[in-house]
Parts: structure tokens; C-alpha cells; sequence
């Protein structure tokens, strides 16, 4: 499995391939010595760059070297083009001219220069480009694992309850019901976007317990009443979403503190928060799968219900666990998404059991229940992620990524089965 | 099985190099540039809030004609009404590196973030037909139809209707939407100004119902408003699907000849229901005007030039005589 998701992102690499334009201050030190060396120290520069971090420590990198060689630098311009046309206007009415333009590639490429006959965009320098493939920059890594994650998250509970041999298709629902759960209760009952950090951590945790417990109810109603898992599942996403318009009134929920961004948005060492506590619930799950009674029950119930009960396997105690669980975590991907959204909504999470059950699919998991592996979803919900970015990337049209997808899935089943019946013969 | 799914693979790469438009401009500018060389001026990402709906699809068009007369490329991605989905697509534009972001929010508040990202990374954020509200980041230009102004158009269409009879009026409302309430808002003024004036043709808004801008809510919200109100003389629909579904509740009950039904949007199914005398009329939206004032916008905005917060492109009024010339309609 991890072969085929190498070999994918490989494969992006290379037809991702593209001239990158650098800014910073290495490009910075680049473009001022060519000005230097182009139009000696009188140069008269004008330095247009946009307003990011980047761009700024490329101007002042700028700035500087030019000063210190003794050019002029008649302006800093860190903006849009109408800030560089009213910085333009300003030094031509005062009587100055301009000899270079120290620009990036995107704003040499406005076309404002144009608009005067003696500047024109032809005094643009820009620092000289490399070659780089789009899908290994590293806010593009990690921009993919950052839209995953949530999916991930689901997708662990979602791999128990599968390898029990059941389905959960609520999942979804209670993603829109977890987000507007807490964005409620910071509202009415915290103080909205004032609230404190106990109440929202309070509210969060009351989000994902509403969850839970919808999930337990799905265990219950399936082993105290024999009903199948696709049957109450469903039911349960109806409920669940038409609970969520409800409350909401079918309107999005902006009302949240700053405090609770942090979850979604935030940062620890670099690396957003989401992903970090995906690997996180991946490591537990996966102890948790592999090593403990808890999940050889799973895989046993799983692999023949019935033999696992005459061997004293508390089937029912361990569905109820495992559909609890998958409920819960379904939560706290509401929490997460409704914190990188800044807002509770009960439109989120449409669709969201379909994604991730072809994730736990991909991943290697038996539709039949009683194989596979936490970290092949892991994988899997990277090989479905890597390729949407990747046919993103290369602007394939978004109805023929539906059938690529589709195609995906299709060939994962076929798999699947194949591998079974090998093991069979 | 690594055997097969090399193949798999090899196969799905052929697909997607295929898939995708392989022109990949690369310009190495070095040195000064010349004018001369200058052969994409930069790509445009447009995440539209859907593309099945036909109204987003002429808009992508329009932008995508208008972009590429001025040397640029447009990108069109659907979010499929998914917040995330257009956060994501977002994120993937600001890799890319687009020289602009266009989007049809699809939620007021939540796509937030994502613009605050795109702000952060430097791409200037336009949107069209829906606004965005929150206060996260800064949207440079909205285009968008001006819904009080049809509304008001509806509404005189609705006097010059009634004037002399007057008669009940129901209004089948989507008050969910912004865009609906402004046009329900100009509705209302102009038929109140009218009754102020008045003598003995009062035109009285008896009931405003949901009618969810959707035919099968429609239909549910004329039948009811038909049953409390038998003597109604016209409807006011947000939108055409409800308007036709107010069509279908009088005709189950042989009402259509009574109760006149005014709509908005000028879609095509609209349109083609003023020309068989379905619909009386419709003040129209134009999502080409939209799509390429969007464009103009932004080229606007790189040329150095003030771009106003907010373009509103009047509607107009279209009868059954319009549809009769309506080259659209005769295809």
C-alpha cells in the first residue's frame, strides 16, 4: 500500500514540474547586484513588492544593499498595483525618474508600468527562477495532511467498526452536529466570541459527547435489536443532520472566541495542529488495534461474530464500545473542522462517510469485515488526498476527477477481492 | 500485485497528463524583461459555488473568454456548496500561485480563513453573485446583480399589472438568502408606494411564504397560500424554480388563469416558460455581465486603478415579447 502512495507522489512530482519564482532575501541580494552591476551605483530603483513576509524581507534586503552601494531607492512599495501606480505617480510628478524595478514575478507582471511611457515593465528585474515541482513545496505537503486530517480522524473509528463487519453512515452528520453542538454553547451559554477558554474546551468536549452518544445509541439499537448497521447508521445521519438544522436554523455559527482557532489553525513547531494530533490518534489507535485484548476482540468479532461469542467474546459490550468510539471521534472531526472554519455550520461534513469509508478501503480494509490495519487508512486517506491535490494541481477538470476517483475506489475493491481469493486457493 | 498496480498506475498517469492542458507557459526572466515575451500574464482561480447549476456555468464561461481576450488563464474548480472543498481549493490556488482568487463563497462566514490565507499569501480576493460577510479578510471587489433594484422592477411590473383592479398579492420568499430579501425589500417598497397613492385599486401582500427557492417547496407554498387566499390575483416567486413550482400548484387546482405569477433570474427554464405565458414576467440577471465584470475588476485593480468594493449590474425586465426575439430561446 505504501508502495503505490510513493509511487504516486512520485509520479505528481514529476508532472508537477515548473518554474518557481523565489522571493526572500536570498532572491533579494540576487536581483540587487544585478542592478548594481547593470546600472552601476547612480541607479535610481524603485522596489514594488506585495504586502507578505516573504516579499517584505526581499524589499528590505533590497533596500539595503542598494543604499549601502549608494543607488537611490525611491521607494518601498509593499502592496497591490494601485499602491505602486500612486508610488509611481508621486515620484514622476516630483521630477524623478526610475531607472530598474526591483519586482518578483507577480507584480512585475502588472501591467501598471505601462501606463507610463518612460517606465513600462521592461525595467522590471526579477530574481531568476528554478525548476521545482509544485506538489513537493512544503506548504503543499503540508496543506495536503492538513485537509486529510480530519478525514483520518474519522476514518480510525470508521475502520473498527468495519473490520467488526459493520458500516457507520452517520458519521457525517455528526460532524454538522458536533460543530453546531459547540458553536451553540459558546454562544448562548459562554458569551459567544468573549467566552472563556474553560467554557470553550467544556462546550468542545459536550460536542463530542453528544457524538459519543449518538454512537452508542447506533450500537445499542444494533446489538440489543439485531437491526443491521447500515440500517440504524442511516437513520441516525438523517436524524442527526435535520437535528443540526434545527438547532442552527439552517444558518452558520460565527460567534467563537479566538482561543478556540486554535485548535484547527494553529501551529505547534511548525506544523499545524491537526496533523499532529491525527499522528497522535493514529499511534493510540494502532496500539490500541495490535496489542491490546480490546482490539483481538474487534478483529474476532469481525472474522465469524458467532465463533467470537462462544469463545466468550462480550461481542455486544465490544460493538457498543467500538460504534461509541467511531461517534466520538466523528466529534472531534467537528470540532476540528468548525475550528479551521471559524464557524459551527450544519452543512459541514456532507458526504463526509463516503469519503472516509473509501479511505478505510483503500486502505486495505475487508468490506467483509475482520481484516485490516489502522495505518493502511492512514495511507489510504493520503492516496485519495495526494490524488485530488495532484490532479488540482495540474487543472484536470473537476467532473473527470469524479471518474478518476470512482475509478479509484473501484480498482481498491477489485483488490481486495483478488487478494482474497489468492489467500483462498 | 506490485506487478499490477505499476500498470495501474502508469495507466492513471498517461490519463491525468492527458486530462490536463499541457501548455505550461515558462518564461525565465533573467535580465530585464521585454515586453515582448510576455505570453501568459498570469492565471486566474475561480472556485465556483456549484457548476451544475447552469447560472455558475455561464459565469465560468464569461470569465474564462473575457481572461484569455486579455492574455490571462483562467482555472475553474466547483466547491460543490462544501466550505471545506473551497478552503481546500484556496489553499491549492495559493501553491499554485495565481495572480487572483475568485470565488462564490459558499458559506457568508466560514470561507473566512481561507480568503485571510489568500490575503496573507498576497492574491487580491474578488468574489461574485455571493457576498462574503465576516470581517476575517478582505475581499478587494463583489460583483453581483442588483437584487433591490430588480426587485423593485418586479414590483412595478406588479402595479402596472393590478392598476385599476387591484387585488391579493403572496409572495413565495427564500428568506435564508440575502440576495431574495433585498428583492423582496424593492418588492415591497414599490407596491406600498403605490398604495399610498391609491384610489380603491389597493394592491395587499396577504401572505409571504417559504417557498425554499426550489420547485417542490414552491409548489407547497403557492398551494397553501391559494387554499387560505382563493381569491388571489398574483404571485411575486424569489427565483424561477419556485416560480414554476407556484405555476404547477395553480394549474392542480385550474388556477392559472386567475393568478398571475411574476418571478426573477431569467434562466432558461424561466424564459421559456414567459414565452409559453407560464411566467408574466421576470426581472433578469445577466452571470455573463457578472462573469466578465469580474475580470474587468481585477485587470483593473493590476493596472494600478481603484476598484470600487461592489459592482452591481441592474436587472432588467423580460416579457413575453423579448422571449419571442430571444435568439437564446431559439436554438
Amino acid at each position: 500500500m505504501i508502495f503505490v502512495l510513493l509511487v504516486l507522489a512520485g509520479l505528481f512530482s514529476i508532472l508537477t514540474l515548473k518554474q518557481q519564482h523565489p522571493t526572500g532575501e536570498a532572491a533579494g541580494r540576487q536581483v540587487a547586484d544585478f542592478i548594481l552591476s547593470r546600472y552601476g551605483r547612480q541607479a535610481r530603483v524603485l522596489i514594488v513588492t506585495r504586502n507578505t513576509g516573504e516579499d517584505i524581507a526581499f524589499a528590505n534586503v533590497v533596500a539595503i544593499r542598494l543604499k549601502d552601494a549608494g543607488a537611490k531607492v525611491l521607494d518601498n512599495v509593499n502592496g497591490a498595483a494601485p499602491d505602486a501606480r500612486r508610488a509611481i505617480d508621486s515620484i514622476l510628478a516630483s521630477g524623478g525618474e526610475i531607472d530598474a524595478i526591483a519586482a518578483n514575478d507577480v507584480t512585475s507582471k502588472w501591467p501598471v508600468y505601462d501606463r507610463y511611457p518612460n517606465v513600462g515593465s521592461g525595467k522590471c528585474v526579477v530574481p531568476s527562477s528554478y525548476l521545482w515541482p509544485d506538489f513537493l513545496k512544503v506548504s503543499n505537503l503540508l496543506g495536503v495532511a492538513n485537509q486529510t486530517a480530519i478525514y483520518a480522524m474519522i476514518a480510525i473509528g470508521m475502520t473498527m467498526v468495519i473490520i467488526t463487519g459493520g458500516i457507520d453512515l452517520s458519521v457525517g452528520s455528526l460532524v454538522a452536529l458536533a460543530s453546531v453542538g459547540t458553536a451553540i454553547m459558546i454562544r448562548d451559554g459562554g458569551g459567544g466570541a468573549n467566552a472563556g477558554l474553560v467554557t470553550v474546551v467544556g462546550a468542545a468536549v459536550a460536542g463530542i459527547g453528544i457524538c459519543a452518544l449518538a454512537g452508542a445509541f447506533n450500537g445499542f439499537m444494533i446489538t440489543a435489536f439485531q437491526i443491521p448497521p447500515f440500517i440504524v447508521t442511516l437513520s441516525m445521519m438523517m436524524m442527526a443532520s435535520g437535528l443540526s438544522y434545527r438547532l442552527s436554523s439552517g444558518r452558520s455559527i460565527p460567534e467563537l472566541p479566538t482561543s478556540f482557532f486554535w485548535l484547527g489553525r494553529g501551529e505547534t513547531v511548525g506544523i499545524p495542529n491537526p496533523i499532529l494530533l491525527m499522528i497522535v490518534l493514529y499511534i493510540i489507535a494502532h496500539v490500541v488495534m495490535s496489542r491490546t485484548v480490546f482490539g483481538r476482540y474487534v478483529y474476532a468479532i469481525g472474522g465469524n461474530s458467532e465463533a467470537a461469542r462462544l469463545s466468550g467474546v462480550p461481542v455486544n459490550r465490544i460493538l457498543m464500545s467500538v460504534y461509541t468510539i467511531c461517534g466520538a471521534l466523528a466529534g472531534l472531526g467537528g470540532i476540528v473542522l468548525t475550528s479551521q472554519l471559524s464557524a459551527g455550520d450544519p452543512k459541514f461534513g456532507l458526504m463526509y462517510e463516503l469519503e472516509v469509508i473509501a479511505a478505510v478501503v483503500v486502505g486495505g480494509t475487508s468490506l467483509m469485515g475482520g481484516r485490516g490495519k489502522i495505518f493502511g487508512t492512514l495511507i489510504g486517506a493520503f492516496i485519495i488526498a495526494i490524488i485530488k491535490n495532484g490532479m488540482n494541481l495540474k487543472d484536470v477538470d473537476p467532473f473527470n476527477q469524479k471518474i478518476v476517483l470512482g475509478a479509484v475506489l473501484m480498482l481498491a475493491v477489485l483488490f481486495d477481492t483478488l487478494k482474497r481469493r489468492n489467500s483462498r486457493v | 500485485m506490485i506487478r499490477l498496480s505499476a500498470i495501474v498506475l502508469f495507466v492513471f498517469g498517461i490519463a491525468i497528463t492527458g486530462c490536463s492542458d499541457s501548455n505550461r507557459k515558462t518564461t525565465t526572466p533573467d535580465a530585464p524583461k521585454t515586453n515582448d515575451v510576455v505570453k501568459s500574464k498570469g492565471t486566474i482561480g475561480f472556485s465556483a459555488l456549484t457548476l451544475t447549476n447552469p447560472f455558475f456555468k455561464v459565469i465560468a464561461d464569461n470569465m474564462k473568454a473575457e481572461a484569455e481576450k486579455h492574455g490571462y488563464d483562467l482555472i475553474v474548480v466547483s466547491a460543490e456548496r462544501d466550505v471545506k472543498t473551497q478552503a481546500d481549493q484556496v489553499n491549492e490556488f495559493i501553491v499554485k500561485g495565481v495572480a487572483a482568487i475568485v470565488l462564490n463563497p459558499c458559506d457568508s462566514q466560514s470561507i473566512g480563513p481561507a480568503i485571510q490565507k489568500a490575503n496573507k499569501a498576497g492574491i487580491p480576493v474578488f468574489t461574485n453573485d455571493l457576498k462574503y460577510d465576516g470581517n476575517e479578510g478582505k475581499v478587494v471587489c463583489h460583483v453581483a446583480t442588483e437584487n433591490y433594484q430588480g426587485g423593485k422592477l418586479a414590483g412595478e411590473a406588479m402595479v402596472k399589472l393590478l392598476k385599476g383592479t387591484g387585488g391579493k398579492v403572496a409572495i413565495i420568499h427564500f428568506p435564508q438568502a440575502e440576495s431574495c430579501q433585498l428583492r423582496v425589500k424593492g418588492f415591497t417598497e414599490i407596491v406600498n408606494a403605490h398604495n399610498t397613492f391609491s384610489n380603491g385599486d389597493k394592491i395587499e401582500i396577504v401572505s409571504t411564504l417559504d417557498g425554499g427557492g426550489a420547485r417542490d417547496e414552491g409548489f407547497k407554498a403557492a398551494k397553501d397560500a391559494i387554499e387560505a387566499n382563493p381569491d388571489l390575483a398574483a404571485i411575486f416567486a424569489i427565483n424561477d424554480p419556485s416560480g414554476l413550482g407556484a405555476r404547477s400548484a395553480l394549474e392542480s387546482v385550474a388556477k392559472q388563469d386567475q393568478v398571475t405569477i411574476i418571478a426573477f433570474d431569467g434562466q432558461l427554464i424561466g424564459k421559456q416558460a414567459i414565452r409559453d405565458g407560464k411566467i408574466l414576467c421576470d426581472p433578469i440577471q445577466f452571470p455573463d455581465r457578472i462573469g466578465r465584470s469580474t475580470v474587468q475588476q481585477i485587470l483593473k485593480h493590476f493596472n494600478g486603478d481603484e476598484v470600487p468594493a461592489e459592482i452591481l449590474i441592474p436587472s432588467e425586465l423580460y416579457y413575453k415579447a423579448d422571449a419571442d426575439k430571444d435568439p437564446e430561446l431559439k436554438q
